[in-house]
């Protein structure tokens, strides 16, 4: 513990404080138990039994003489009043295919047993066979039903879809066009990479159904599953675990391990564990949704008169959360700017892949970075810096949203600006370093909607918070989770510091659902925002009553008046406020490899306050780093349906050899209805960095990008075309 | 379920007498051999023979100097202990540093990286340059072959039922400049995409010695001696009358399977930045783009 970072024993603490985060200790000597950790009382494990073919009818499952005390379990052992589904925000995940499968690695079955060799050697020896289908792998195919439609209904593969539109019709505004720039950017797969993998057991206490789960949302896996048995939520326990790290991978995801896990528990009645290998996570989990985004923005005199984005995210084969992310997608992807007349529009392509789900960000990203990368290209095209370019457009308080909505908070780009560029000197660099010289310099801007879009905080969400005093100590009961981002600190900090004591008298235990209230699942950066702010609510209510004795108060949370928005149709305040971002990236090209060195990395955000600066200074530089590796290295290649990549040697994500230092900036703008005035941040300093990257190595090698990553192959191919 | 045996012998001799016996498979480090078996978490490695773990063989540890000025290697001596000698060859160095990440660098060794016979395997790409042989032995003596002949493909290799890799022996290189490079999916913890190390002794103007070595390139590490040929006893005021026959010859080497484009075109630029300094009179040493 080094010196000045140590809380101070019951002295009370303030949020500038510098703390060690309450959970560092016992992360780094190992002593955090994970779910793999556990080990319960006549212990069973299970595997899962996956489809291998991407899309068919299974004509028969072949199951071997099973030794005693070992299961296989499946669809059949669904009872009769429950349903084979689970409920995210649609039912159409089936817990266990029967009859045909949709994407390879969909759950089939489970082997359940004592002993894992035996059960690995049985797995092996169950074969099914299928009548195969041509799978939709791709977007075009699924634009195109490639196989036949996924939905015969609509004769489509459209999944779910949404427009926007601002100002006058796009057919006027292209007509009085002195040009169109037209140009169709992709984003490839992400693997969340989790340093944990996916993990859950199920078990029985007084009969109930009690769940450890590595996950983020415990409340959500109550939900989803209670309806395979038809029971009701209360006769579902969910612990969470420590969790090693989720980045929306453990939002929904944990239901398909539990809802498989429940429907053995009920029949086997024992402790039961199932733990993913590196391979399996990899290959057989959610991944951030591939995008492809066609741009057509309308210049006239030099200047954009308007943009008209197509939006296409590979949903694959069940709908989990691709919906709300396809909507964050389209609301951010006009970018940073006011444009005074947008048609945004979105579709969720069904195909034979594994379902795409939460990813930081969470459809933002793809947007950003296509509407950045664009705007770089277009600044190409007409002769000026792309920053120069861009700054014409940035947004302001009072600005209308291309949902017809209005900036509602002072927008600090042009001040963070100011500091990014003099830090990184990139008015000099971006002069200086001539197109194509293998050096160069590149800067995006972005930002991230906190919280549900509009008013589904109120509407769907409905989030609680509940403190519980017992003598001089507090208990903060809520629902969040920490997932390695620091809300445990973050939530304590906000809990003492409201109180006036030391962190060292608030605990806030991992959550267990029959023992905390519902605030909402820990997702969409929403939780310093709406959670930190009902427990400091909660908190002021205490510390008024605080002489009174042992007691509890409880919050709701309440929608700010004024800022209307229409679920239906998309129009309104789509979010009450924004965190902001500037990256910018210097590289050098090696001119015999086409490797990439990145000599700098310098960042502004405004996240209103930040209320623990070394939790934030962790997620910039995470965020930033994985933004690169998204940009730069991460390959996630599909054939025939699967996944190439397979493990972490060859699945790769950035190290701390491959990107500088980081400078980091941030900029407090306080948030009328955060806690402290902060506002999210987790999610923010992912959705920016790539596009820095991309612009960079285009300048230093006077090429264009418009797909990631880019590894050296992709840069060789570049090379063919040299602007 | 089958059962296989693992043996963990305290002696050379103890090992040689259970190899001829049993025909164990030999494990030393186990870098290779735990991922190829592994069953998952909390499963023992399904090995389909008898093991036999050679990993701690005091006898086939340590570097040292012979009298002729070559180096030896005990079989068992680890990436990392390789990386931090002073006395193992710069190239070799090189790409001992660059194996994997330091876990894996503490157990991995250079008899196991040769004895896997991957064309990816990092150590046997500079070795090959240098005409490292490997020591072969047995309960009935040692023999001795250039690692170019001992690993003949990708997984195979010359040794016998009954032999061990004991010893890596490597001449004393005299080259007056190196290149090395290792490319990666990332900087570090990677493996290799491509790899090449290039070699030359140049004397009075005139190369006498020129080598190189492209790892990751086919089926095992590729070298030339054919090619070499074309560009040693030239002036080096005259390669560039000779580069491109070299270059084009070389490009033959490689596989085309192995080595798409990508790796094609940047094997060559890189060999052409090597002969184009030693044109341009670069000073002996490590050859590479000036930071």
């Amino acid at each position: 513990m080094s010196e000045g970072y140590s809380s101070k024993p019951m002295q009370a603490t303030k949020i500038g404080d510098r703390i060690v985060r309450v959970d560092a200790v016992q992360k780094a000597r190992g002593e955090a138990v994970y779910v793999c950790d556990m080990t319960l009382p006549d212990m069973q494990y299970a595997y899962m039994v996956r489809s291998t073919i991407a899309r068919g009818r299974i004509k028969a499952i072949h199951v071997p003489e099973l030794p005693e005390g070992y299961y296989f379990i499946s669809a059949k052992d669904i009872p009769a009043q429950g349903k084979n589904e689970l409920w995210m925000i649609a039912k159409d995940w089936r817990c266990f295919a029967e009859d045909y499968v949709l994407y390879v690695g969909e759950t089939i079955g489970l082997v359940v047993g004592p002993d894992r060799g035996v059960l690995k050697r049985l797995k092996a020896q169950i074969r099914i066979d299928y009548e195969e289908q041509t799978p939709a792998v791709t977007i075009d195919d699924g634009i195109h039903c490639v196989g036949g439609p996924m939905f015969p209904e609509k004769n489509s593969n459209v999944m779910c879809e949404l427009f926007c539109e601002k100002g006058r019709p796009m057919d006027e505004v292209f007509a009085e066009a002195d040009e169109v720039f037209e140009e169709t950017i992709e984003t490839p797969y992400q693997e969340h990479v989790h340093l944990e993998t996916n993990s859950a057991i199920a078990d029985m206490e007084d009969g109930k159904f009690v769940f450890y789960a590595s996950a983020q949302c415990p409340f959500y896996i109550r939900k989803s599953i209670a309806g395979l048995l038809d029971i009701p939520y209360d006769d579902i326990i969910v612990r969470q675990c420590t969790t090693g790290g989720a980045f929306g991978g453990k939002e929904h995801f944990p239901d398909v391990l539990c809802g498989a896990l429940l429907v053995a528990e009920n029949k086997i009645r024992k402790p039961i564990k199932m733990v993913f290998d590196r391979e399996e996570d990899t290959q057989f989990s959610v991944k951030r949704h591939p995008s492809k985004c066609i741009y057509k923005t309308a210049v006239k005199d030099g200047k954009i008169t308007g943009v008209y984005g197509h939006i296409y995210y590979n949903c694959g084969a069940y709908l989990s959360s691709s919906y709300v992310v396809l909507q964050r997608g389209v609301f951010h992807g006009n970018g940073v700017y006011t444009f005074d007349n947008t048609y945004l529009k979105g579709e969720g392509i069904g195909t034979n892949m594994f379902p795409s789900c939460a990813f930081r960000g969470f459809g933002a990203p793809q947007t950003l970075f296509a509407i950045e990368t664009h705007l770089d290209h277009l600044a190409h095209h007409l002769g000026v810096d792309p920053l120069e370019f861009k700054m014409q457009y940035l947004a302001k308080k009072g600005d209308e949203t291309t949902t017809n909505g209005h900036i509602i908070e002072e927008v600090k780009l042009p001040e963070m600006l100011d500091v990014v560029t003099r830090e990184s000197d990139y008015w000099r660099k971006a002069k200086e370093y001539k197109p194509g010289c293998g050096r160069g310099i590149g800067i995006a801007l972005y930002n991230h909607g906190g919280a549900f879009t509009g008013n589904g905080e109120q509407a769907i969400i409905k989030a609680h918070a509940r403190l519980v005093k017992t003598g001089d100590r507090v208990s903060i009961q809520v629902g969040s989770t920490e997932m390695g981002q620091g809300f445990k600190t973050s939530l304590r900090k906000i809990c003492a510091a409201t109180l006036g004591v030391s962190i060292d008298r608030i605990e806030y235990l991992d959550p267990d659902t029959s023992k905390v209230v519902d605030s909402g699942p820990t997702a969409a950066s929403r939780s310093t925002m709406i959670v930190g702010r009902l427990v400091e609510r909660a908190a002021q209510e205490m510390k008024e009553r605080w002489s009174e004795g042992d007691f509890t108060t409880e919050v709701e949370y309440e929608h700010p008046d004024g800022y209307p928005w229409d679920q239906a149709t998309f129009r309104g305040d789509a979010y009450l406020g924004y965190g902001w971002g500037v990256a910018c990236v210097e590289v050098e090209v090696d001119k015999l490899t086409n490797e990439v060195k990145t000599l700098g990395a310098w960042s502004s955000h405004e996240i209103g306050k930040a209320i623990d600066e070394l939790i934030v200074h962790g997620q910039i530089n995470g965020g930033i780093l994985q933004s690169l590796g998204y940009g730069s290295m991460e390959k996630l290649e599909v054939k025939g349906g699967r996944f190439k990549q397979k493990s972490m040697s060859d699945y790769v994500i950035p190290t701390s050899m491959d990107f500088p230092k980081q400078f980091y900036h941030i900029q407090e703008n306080p948030y009328p209805w955060g806690p402290y005035g902060a506002k999210g941040m987790g999610e923010l300093v992912f959705n920016g960095a790539s596009a820095a990257y991309v612009d960079a190595v285009e300048r230093a090698l006077n090429t264009r990008f418009t797909s990631i990553p880019i590894p050296p192959e992709a840069i060789e191919e570049a090379m063919k075309h040299v602007h | 379920m089958e059962q296989v045996k693992c043996f963990i012998p305290e002696t050379l001799e103890e090992a040689l007498r259970i190899r001829r016996e049993t025909g164990a498979t030999v494990l030393a480090g186990g870098s290779d051999l735990m991922v190829a078996n592994s069953m998952g978490a909390g499963v023992t490695p399904a090995f389909k023979g008898d093991v036999l773990i050679i990993t701690n063989l005091k006898e086939l540890k340590g570097i040292r100097a012979l009298p002729d000025g070559s180096v030896e290697i005990g079989a068992c001596t680890t990436s990392a202990e390789i990386a931090r000698s002073p006395i193992a060859p710069e190239l070799l160095k090189d790409a001992a540093s660059r194996m994997g990440a330091i876990a894996l660098r503490n157990s991995a060794t250079i008899g196991g990286n040769i004895g896997n016979a991957s064309p990816k395997g990092d150590m046997p790409q500079p070795l090959i340059l240098m005409d490292a042989e490997v020591v072969l032995t047995s309960v009935d003596g040692e023999r001795r072959m250039l690692v170019d002949d001992y690993i003949i493909a990708t997984k195979k290799t010359a040794l016998r039922e009954d032999e061990i890799i004991t010893k890596v022996i490597i001449p004393k290189p005299d080259f007056t400049h190196i290149f090395f490079r290792k490319i990666g999916m990332r900087r570090a913890n990677a493996i290799s995409k491509l790899t090449l190390s290039a070699a030359a002794t140049v004397r009075d103007g005139v190369v006498v010695d020129f080598r190189a070595s492209s790892g990751a390139a086919g089926p095992k590490v590729a070298r030339s001696r054919k090619a070499e040929e074309l560009l040693i006893g030239k002036k080096v005021s005259e390669l560039h009358t000779c580069k491109e026959e070299f270059l084009d010859a070389w490009n033959t080497v490689i596989s085309p399977h192995a080595m798409p484009e990508y790796r094609r075109n940047t094997t060559r630029r890189m060999l052409a930045f090597f002969i184009d300094a030693l044109e341009a009179g670069h000073a002996p040493g490590r050859v590479d783009i000036q930071e």
